[in-house]
């Protein structure tokens, strides 16, 4: 019987955990839940983005939190998988009465929640795209700015600084890059530019010098690379492998990635920065100020770790807060309407723009350009 | 009926029989009752037992090895999923539709990859589920991509739909409870028995006459046949589907459920199902120790009940036997 | 040689060869089986006498050609042999250890679709195997190794052959379980049935044969008559050509 007893004890076991786990204290904090993929292939992105978060409930709560209320989270791993994503959102909604969202950038996992969060009218502050039904997008909002900021930063730059007329584009089959991807193809005319080859890869691919050399044949001499990983540093290997005279431009990401491709590529490589990552190079702005409130205590916790992740968090919690103390109500419903009403905020990555039509509150371009000679990062856009 | 109750429990440990299903059957009610996420846990537990007691038929019954049941449930979920969003089609014909897919894709694949054995056979059919997942992700124009197909209408006939969890969890239960009683048909059956030889001495069942060939892919096509019924049940009950809902997790899950419930019972995918869903959950509140504790779980598992849980009612009876 | 000139051939077998890639397991092979004969396949360890049996009953590649009753039986597909009536019980007995003995026996008939003769052959042989009688809801695996090959001679007979093919019966059974075993096979022998009984215990069968044939490194080494086998010395002179 020893087996089935302890079987049977942990089944109990596990039950009554579950239903001790009430909401006595709910009352008094005001709860934050996260859906965020800690585990698998969005972990990098998405540890980050709840390290921001932290530090930015840790920076309200150090200010007596919001109208006298201290700030909780709750995080849950969904793996990265859409499956877990619902388990998750539905914990945080029936166990946990978490009043508003700052979830990762699981696009996959915040989709398959959407329909659940929306009739549970729980706002939710994201960091991946929004979802595609108009009921759902209702109440999702994001601090992600459109695609095509990443696409244009790179096409004004090659129109106005260089020779170069044909360009190619190279993309992996994410969401994120296909927005890109489109969004290039649509635009490159009115900057002038002519795009000439369009190549996929799949993010675990090791070459890429067969979609490098057909650009390269059809005429390309800059090539837009869009995509996350390993991948930017393998072009660029190929690139100098095949000694082809042109230049690389990738999209946003950890600058600890573009380190070893700067020093494969040199001044024949460029990138897509978010403020808060050139935070030293910036003139003195109301931009610059806000960085500022968020880097301190980012960089007493982690130094020089990335901020631009954790940069989007700090600017979820603090549109959260800001709408929660206009609202004055943690009910859904009114934080809801606070969200959409958050115009010329003032965040890390830009000022937002939050309307009852306009969800994704970045609507003007605060991307650069950069580049890193001598181990330097430099802005050159 | 003697023969039947050994296939069920795989022994004669009554009690414990009872014991185990009387405590399944409180977890339930509990989560009826009290409602929360554990509805929704539940029902994808429920949702899996469907998959789990087809890949039963195939590896437990007649002793083959698929890691790539996931393309059947992925062509179940994606037709239901396009059917009903891009050309407003009923749930039922759709998944009906997705069902036949899955048949004809089992025919085609099966033919020529159930001559291998073992490993072979293994890799082959881990290949197409990769293979599957790769059209998901590649074939944009019909499937979004990674973007993924959302705005599913939930499980319904004409006007009735089963909105609300508890009547989706009512239905699932059904639907599970289906699957096994089907299971339980087949096994019995001419037909089973046909399975079951071939998976204990293909030469032995040749010999008495048995196309062990045809069986086996027989075995694999009713296989295929629960898992896109599993697939479109779980796009209908999230309203969501893209490529990762169908991806390699998916074979890993299965698998476990399987050796964890008991291969080759017919109580053991609903068994393995339910609690490899629920112990996780058990763990949730170590945090970053979730996974370690759910890990140690299942290695005691495996080591106290190495036929898996089904074959505990038969263990405690012997303990009980050897105390006696 | 014998003289076969008034019995009529149930069984023949011509240049029957069998090969597992490049290993030529078993060299071209002639035999012959009459009506109601048994007739023995003796050989040493590795001599080819599984093949043999597998390659009549079409379970492995063969060149060469299987007569049944003057009939040609196809190669490659045992089902087709089944059929004809030629049924083999395979060396390490094959029964289906998960499933009950019940089953075990069902499997058996698995071409008949006739409930009536269905239980005439059931009755006959749980009349001939009683201890199967009262084994039937066991699993066979839970069986001994007596009662577990008189499953595999009983599953063998649900199917009404009309010749059966035995592979080493007595592999790993007590002497007093295989006497009882071979006390059986004679019986349905004089009841009629065709039988080729493959063994490594020479002695055991040639009491019961009527006709043996030696096998020795994949071929046929001798065609012997038992009655005119004295001593066992004399016997392994045979194997030892």
């Amino acid at each position: 019987m020893y087996q089935f007893r302890w079987i049977s004890g942990l089944l109990l076991g596990g039950t009554v955990a579950l239903s001790g786990m009430s909401d006595a204290r709910a009352q008094d904090a005001y709860k934050i839940g996260m859906s965020a993929g800690l585990t698998g292939y969005a972990a990098t992105v998405d540890r980050a983005w709840r390290d921001g978060v932290e530090v930015a409930i840790a920076a309200l709560n150090a200010e007596g939190g919001i109208d006298g209320r201290k700030v909780e989270l709750v995080v849950e791993d969904n793996r990265s998988e859409p499956q877990d994503a619902v388990t998750a959102y539905r914990k945080m909604i029936s166990s946990d009465k978490v009043r508003v969202f700052a979830s990762g950038c699981v696009s996959a996992g915040n989709f398959a929640a959407a329909p659940l969060v929306a009739r549970a009218e729980t706002p939710m502050v994201l960091c991946s795209i929004l979802p595609q039904q108009p009921d759902q997008v209702k109440w999702a909002f994001t601090t992600i700015p459109p695609p095509r900021f990443e696409v244009e930063t790179r096409l004004e730059y090659i129109q106005k600084r260089t020779q170069i007329r044909k360009i190619g584009v190279l993309h992996d089959p994410s969401p994120y890059a296909n927005a890109q991807k489109a969004a290039a193809e649509k635009e490159a005319k009115d900057y002038g530019l002519e795009i000439v080859g369009v190549e996929q890869y799949k993010t675990d691919d090791a070459d890429l010098s067969v979609q490098i050399q057909k650009m390269y044949a059809a005429g390309a001499r800059a090539i837009i690379k869009i995509g996350l990983g390993g991948t930017t540093l393998t072009a660029a290997k190929n690139i100098k492998q095949l000694d082809l005279d042109m230049i690389m431009l990738t999209s946003l990401e950890d600058i600890a990635v573009f380190r070893p491709v700067a020093e494969v590529l040199g001044d024949k490589f460029f990138f897509v920065a978010s403020p808060s990552q050139v935070y030293d190079g910036l003139e003195d702005s109301p931009l610059k100020t806000e960085i500022g409130k968020f880097l301190k205590p980012w960089r007493a916790k982690y130094k020089d770790r990335d901020p631009n992740w954790a940069g989007r968090g700090w600017d979820a919690v603090m549109l959260i807060a800001a709408a929660a103390r206009k609202a004055k109500s943690v009910e859904g419903p009114n934080m809801r309407d606070a969200l959409e009403s958050m115009d010329n905020f003032q965040g890390t990555t830009g000022l937002y723009h939050m309307s009852a039509t306009n969800h994704q509150g970045i609507t003007e371009n605060p991307l650069l350009l950069a580049t890193i000679t001598g181990g330097q990062i430099k802005v050159v856009k | 009926m003697n023969s039947f109750n050994t296939i069920w429990a795989k022994g004669r440990g009554d009690r414990a029989t009872w014991l185990l299903w009387g405590l399944a059957a409180a977890f339930v009610a509990y989560t009826f009752a009290t409602g929360g996420y554990l509805i929704a846990v539940l029902q994808f537990a429920l949702i899996y037992t469907v998959l789990v007691t087809g890949l039963n038929i195939f590896m437990g019954f007649t002793g083959q090895v698929s890691f790539g049941h996931n393309a059947f449930a992925a062509i179940g979920g994606y037709s239901s999923a396009v059917l009903t969003t891009t050309y407003g089609w009923e749930p039922l014909p759709a998944c009906l539709l997705g069902l036949a897919g899955a048949l004809a894709c089992a025919l085609v694949v099966g033919y020529p990859v159930l001559r291998l054995r073992g490993h072979y056979l293994a890799m082959a059919t881990l290949a197409i589920g990769l293979i599957v997942y790769e059209v998901a992700v590649q074939w944009q124009s019909v499937t979004q991509g990674y973007m993924g197909i959302s705005g599913i209408p939930p499980i319904g006939i004409g006007s009735f739909t089963i909105a609300s969890d508890r009547a989706l969890l009512v239905f699932l239960m059904i639907v599970a409870a289906l699957a096994m009683l089907s299971a339980a048909g087949i096994r019995r059956s001419r037909l089973g028995r046909a399975f079951v030889a071939a998976a204990g001495s293909e030469d032995a069942a040749r010999a008495l006459g048995i196309d062990v060939a045809r069986y086996k892919l027989t075995a694999f096509m009713i296989s295929a046949a629960y898992a896109a019924i599993a697939g479109s049940l779980f796009v209908h009950a999230v309203g969501f589907v893209s490529p990762e809902v169908f991806g390699l997790p998916m074979v890993v899950m299965s698998f476990t459920m399987l050796y964890v419930g008991g291969i080759g019972t017919i109580a053991g995918p609903a068994l393995g199902a339910i609690i490899i869903s629920v112990l996780p959950e058990s763990f949730r509140t170590f945090k970053d120790y979730q996974d370690l504790a759910y890990g140690a779980a299942l290695i005691v598992i495996l080591i106290y009940a190495p036929r898996g849980l089904a074959s505990l009612p038969e263990l405690s009876a012997r303990w009980r036997r050897r105390s006696a | 040689m014998i003289s076969t000139a008034t019995t009529t051939r149930i069984l023949e077998v011509e240049g029957l060869s069998a090969r597992y890639g490049h290993v030529e397991a078993l060299r071209p092979v002639d035999l012959h089986v009459d009506e109601g004969e048994l007739v023995a396949v003796l050989g040493p360890n590795g001599a080819g006498k599984s093949t043999l049996m597998n390659a009549i009953m079409g379970l492995v590649p063969t060149q060469g050609r299987v007569r049944f009753r003057g009939r040609e039986v196809p190669r490659r597909a045992p089902a087709a042999a089944a059929a004809l009536g030629i049924v083999l019980v395979p060396e390490g007995r094959g029964i289906f250890a998960p499933m009950t003995v019940a089953e075990n026996l069902e499997l058996g008939a698995y071409l008949l679709n006739d409930r009536h003769e269905y239980a005439r052959r059931h009755a006959r042989v749980l009349a001939m195997f009683p201890r199967l009688k009262e084994r039937l809801s066991q699993t066979a695996g839970s069986l001994s190794g007596g009662e577990q090959q008189m499953l595999a001679v009983g599953r063998a007979l649900m199917s009404e052959p009309k010749i059966l093919l035995l592979d080493e019966p007595s592999l790993g059974l007590a002497p007093r379980i295989i006497e009882e075993i071979l006390q059986k096979l004679g019986e349905l022998n004089r009841q009629g049935l065709s039988i080729i009984l493959v063994e490594q215990k020479a002695p055991l069968v040639l009491k019961l044969a009527q006709r043996a044939y030696l096998l020795s490194v994949g071929s046929i080494a001798a065609e012997i008559d038992p009655r005119t086998i004295k001593s066992h010395d004399e016997l392994v002179q045979y194997y030892l050509g």
